[in-house]
């Protein structure tokens, strides 16, 4: 049980990485919050529930039609609404106001759109019957949806450090007015990543129906708690900690799962409670002021 | 002479009577409810909202409800929040409902978890809490008459045939040892109860080997199923709500994985639903109970369950909201307030509680038969038989009932295939 809970844990904990990427880029990149960021991975999920549908397109390709519509509209509404909340006195307090909005109309329209009940995508679809690894049994679904996370995350990583946007999204990210000042397009940087991060949480939907059972237009509120205690943990602003602090979760909720079921849900809580206490910055917390 | 006067004085007591009665009659009586429009229990609870709204609409058709005391029609007016599956919210409402709309008739929300929060609102308010499905045991206590549950049975009643089918016929099928999966909430805590007296009373005849409980918003059974799998079990019992049951269906098939028994409540509650995500071949031979939404009984009053699922489907053309028990739930509610409307002394609450009362063991709808305990206001009738899902010879999934044995339609398969 104690190897399948920890190999259990480092898949779903790679999905959950995702999951937290999008959401800790345009942290990173802005330092706004986006409370929609929940909503934006469900309709990720619709997207591949209706685009599976109607014309039967398999979720690793939707992918890319996600990815490609995400950015489109997360570019505009770039212009549309950040540079307005970044001159206010209190941006992260009013991104908060704001995104929390965004949230409630998104989910009153999707319940509209959508209906309420729970709606998925065949397990099959990604792949028939469990895969053996060291030993252990996982469904197809888990194991290509974590292949996958990983993919997301290698791509991150090659956007933030091996590409010159790269270069300049981090140096954004260090210091948004020295950026400025070196002569460093801010706003085009920012509106490229604000487009990437609705881009990852919307992939993140593509695979909800995979390893959340089911989706619903309201499903965001649980995932925007379960992916802040992420990226708190692997760290504020720094999206390459946001893969510690989903292996983490990962593997604390498996064995929680394991060893006090009943109390599983409270552990985004916990693990929000004890890096607070223990190390405020998060895991990877040194690094992201010296990136 | 005399009998001519005071025949005259009768007659004019008499209109005068009726006339005083019909100018207090209200232009409309106020039902209060909430209904959940998104969060974990929006598909229920709008098909059960839905479920009402079809009779609702019915009886306004007619020109209202015959209301006793004032001997007449009166139209039906709904008063309607969205509580979004938030208790919070719902508390907030469930007051509003009382004290700002001051509704005549306060119905509550789908299920035990938005049910909780109403029960000591309604209590402090005096106000009698019509319960559709919210049947945590703990509502139901001998010193609040201000409750009667419509539906459904409590559901410390729920699992008794399943429990009596594993204590009785399991050993002699070969099942020994039970895996009990359930979600912490009243509803399904108070079934794991129950299914933990039944088994501890069979003397051994079978064991709990796995006894755990999860979140009620679990969404990934993996690691949970890889557990119950260790222990080895003859038969499985997964208790949770529809998005719980289908989580668990999936991952188990995701994992290519079939218990040799397995029970979950959702796949003959919600069938559409859950067949919408899990598919006929994830649901082939899952242990259920059989439901009214499946089980056609003979009703004495209101629809059939034909002419209501028609009825549904004309005036629910759109299908986001699928048909299934809590449908007939709604429906349900609106029969019982019918009955009792037509029979109480006044419009007072405990009149109103002893109304609905008076129906049990007499009212007879497409729900089965409506029984409640006087003293305090659960309901033990609509007993829900045990079934097992079959596929046709189309792969469309039916319902076999196992027992008990005078409503049996067919054997159990054991173990599954």
């Amino acid at each position: 049980m104690l190897a399948y809970a920890i190999l259990a844990g480092l898949i779903f904990g790679l999905y959950f990485s995702l999951v937290g990427l999008g959401l800790n880029l345009v942290f990173g990149v802005m330092r706004i919050v986006n409370l929609a960021h929940g909503d934006v991975l469900m309709l990720g999920a619709f997207a591949a529930f209706w685009l599976f549908k109607l014309f039967g397109l398999h979720p690793v390709l939707s992918i890319f039609a996600v990815f490609a519509v995400f950015v489109a509209v997360g570019w505009p509404l770039y212009y549309l609404v950040v540079p307005r909340l970044l001159r206010a006195k209190d941006p992260e307090m009013l991104s908060i106001i704001f995104f929390f909005g965004l949230s409630q109309v998104i989910v009153a329209l999707a319940s509209i759109a959508f209906g309420s009940s729970e709606r998925s995508i065949p397990g099959r679809v990604l792949g028939s019957g469990p895969y053996q690894i060291l030993g252990q049994s996982f469904p197809a679904a888990w194991v290509v949806t974590g292949g996958v996370s990983a993919l997301a995350v290698a791509f991150v990583y090659l956007y933030l450090y091996r590409t010159r946007l790269g270069y300049v999204t981090r140096a954004v990210m260090v210091h948004r007015e020295e950026a400025l000042a070196t002569g460093i397009d801010v706003h085009r940087v920012s509106a490229i990543a604000f487009g990437i991060g609705l881009a990852l949480s919307g992939i993140a939907g593509v695979f909800a129906p995979f390893m959340l059972g089911s989706v619903t237009p309201a499903m965001g509120v649980d995932i925007n708690i379960t992916s802040f205690a992420v990226i708190v943990v692997g760290s504020l602003g720094n999206p390459l900690g946001t893969v510690l602090g989903g292996i983490a979760y990962g593997i604390s909720l498996m064995f929680m799962q394991t060893y006090f079921s009943s109390w599983a849900n409270l552990l985004p809580y916990l693990l929000l409670i004890t890096i607070l206490l223990v190390r405020p910055s998060g895991l990877l917390g040194r690094k992201v002021r010296s990136a | 002479m005399v009998r001519a006067k005071a025949l005259a004085v009768f007659a004019v007591i008499f209109f005068a009577v009726s006339a005083a009665h019909a100018a207090d009659a209200p232009a409309e009586i106020k039902i209060g409810t909430l209904y959940a429009s998104s969060g974990n229990y929006a598909g229920v609870s709008m098909a059960q909202y839905q479920g009402l709204r079809i009779w609702l609409d019915q009886k306004n058709a007619e020109g209202g409800v015959m209301v006793k005391p004032f001997n007449k029609k009166i139209p039906l007016k709904l008063v309607s929040y969205d509580d979004q599956s938030n208790t919070a919210t719902a508390a907030t409402l469930y007051n509003q409902l009382i004290t700002q709309d001051k509704v005549d008739i306060l119905l509550a929300d789908f299920g035990s978890v938005l049910t909780s929060v109403a029960v000591p609102i309604a209590r402090d308010h005096q106000m009698l809490l019509i319960d559709q499905t919210g049947s945590g045991a703990a509502f139901f206590t001998k010193d609040n008459p201000y409750i009667v549950l419509t539906s459904l049975p409590m559901s410390s009643v729920w699992p008794k045939h399943m429990t009596d089918f594993l204590v009785k016929e399991g050993p002699k099928l070969g099942i020994k040892r039970v895996a009990l999966l359930y979600a912490t909430n009243d509803f399904h805590g108070t079934q794991a109860a129950a299914v933990r007296d039944a088994i501890k009373a069979s003397n051994g005849a079978v064991e709990l080997v796995y006894d755990n409980g999860v979140p009620t918003n679990t969404s990934s059974y993996t690691v949970t199923i890889n557990n119950i799998q260790a222990t080895n079990p003859d038969a499985v019992l997964e208790l949770g709500y529809v998005n719980n049951d289908i989580a668990f269906l999936r991952n188990l098939q995701d994992g290519g994985i079939k218990f040799k028994w397995l029970f979950t409540i959702y796949p003959g509650l919600e069938t559409e639903v859950v067949e919408k995500n899990v598919g006929p071949k994830g649901m082939e031979q899952v242990f259920t109970y059989v439901p009214s939404s499946v089980m056609e009984y003979k009703p004495e009053f209101g629809m059939s369950l034909s002419q209501f699922r028609t009825t549904w489907n004309s005036k629910y053309p759109d299908g986001k909201v699928e048909f299934g028990f809590n449908s007939v739930a709604g429906y349900t509610t609106g029969l019982v307030l019918e009955k009792a409307l037509a029979t109480t002394d006044s419009m007072a609450q405990l009149a109103l509680r002893k109304a609905i009362l008076g129906q049990s063991g007499k009212l007879k709808t497409i729900d089965g038969t409506f029984e409640i305990l006087a003293e305090t206001g659960a309901q033990v009738g609509e007993v829900q038989p045990l079934g097992q899902i079959s596929l046709d010879e189309h792969g469309e999934v039916k319902f076999v009932t196992v027992y008990p044995p005078e409503l049996a339609t067919g054997k159990p398969v054991y173990p599954a295939k």
